[in-house]
């Protein structure tokens, strides 16, 4: 667990609000996003990015995202 | 004769305002982010004195004019500190996603959301307004209210608008206007240039952001081209509601 965090299980790996996970899309491709419980991320395979989720935000933009390896 | 311009044509898509200077495209939505998070903390505070508090006034015309209704969802873009998402909760409106494309101006709106116990019935997104990550015919309302002048591609933040609401669903936006009463706008051009900048500098220690707003209001489209605009976006019934003579106005539109 090389990246994992050291800071404990505060506010800021709260999970998703579940609302908003049921429907939230990509912004870019408007294709469906898997929600990635361990990371705290949500997925988009099309665009082959990473959202994070911050507090239990979901940060939705694409420069903040992570770029998935592949 | 006038010197012809036509061997200088203006490259309209290469640049964007922010506030009376001329900034490249991209550039403008970092620079816009980077004011809001350097005034986020005093946000709230700062409209006070920028309106005299009038901006509260306006927001409460400006939820009324919602509708909010429990079985309506709202969609509330720019939201910011809160106040329009606030506004329709307590007025018995259904869900609300509360949305701004700054995390730290929504962080201000997450405390006072707890504060108010109104925690309930409020989703919390990070989103940009061009972009927004909501599937098609998603919602009865958007609203957005002293945002879209610091959007980038405006026209974008139309098209995004009608693309998430469900047909019948309606869009709002209130924003600074054009002032159309003559004897308001000498008393007011000196309130935004001379008093505001200052007031900025002495309660918010910023006085470049704040000119920043003040610019910002002037540069953004008067009442009749931001309605053609949202025509352009395929809003049905477009309609316009001056407030305090035209220095702010509300703008609405269907989506049929």
């Amino acid at each position: 667990m090389s990246d994992a965090k050291h800071e404990p299980q505060t506010a800021r790996n709260a999970p998703i609000d579940p609302r908003l996970l049921e429907i939230l899309v990509c912004p870019l491709t408007k294709g469906p996003l898997e929600y990635d419980r361990a990371n705290n991320e949500l997925i988009s395979r099309k665009a082959g990015l990473a959202y994070p989720v911050r507090d239990g935000i979901p940060i939705m933009l694409p420069e903040e995202a992570r770029q998935l390896e592949d | 004769m006038l010197p012809s311009m036509s061997d200088t044509p203006a490259e309209p898509t290469e640049t964007a305002d922010f506030g009376f200077a001329r900034v490249p495209r991209a550039e403008k939505k970092p620079m816009v982010r980077a004011v809001f998070e350097r005034v986020a903390g005093r946000y709230d505070l700062m409209n006070d004195l920028m309106s005299l508090g009038i901006h509260r006034a306006w927001k409460r015309v400006f939820v009324n004019a919602l509708d909010p209704r429990p079985h309506r969802t709202l969609l509330d873009r720019a939201g910011g500190t809160g106040d329009i998402s606030f506004g329709w909760l307590a007025r018995g409106g259904g869900a609300a996603i509360l949305s701004d494309i700054n995390a730290d101006m929504l962080a201000v709106g997450q405390d006072r959301a707890l504060e108010r116990g109104l925690v309930a019935g409020l989703s919390l997104l990070v989103a940009d307004a061009e972009r927004l990550p909501l599937p098609d015919r998603a919602v009865d309302r958007v609203s957005i209210a002293f945002g879209l002048r610091n959007c980038t591609d405006k026209d974008a933040v139309l098209a995004e608008a009608r693309r998430v609401l469900k047909p019948g669903g309606r869009f709002f936006c209130l924003e600074f206007s054009q002032v159309e009463v003559a004897a308001l706008a000498p008393v007011y051009d000196a309130w935004s240039f001379q008093v505001l900048p200052r007031l900025g500098r002495w309660v918010a220690k910023d006085e470049e952001s704040y000119r920043y707003l003040a610019e910002s209001i002037r540069m953004f489209p008067d009442q009749e081209t931001l309605a053609e605009m949202m025509r352009t976006a395929g809003f049905a019934r477009v309609e316009v509601r001056n407030l305090s003579g035209g220095i702010a106005a509300i703008h609405s539109g269907w989506r049929l």
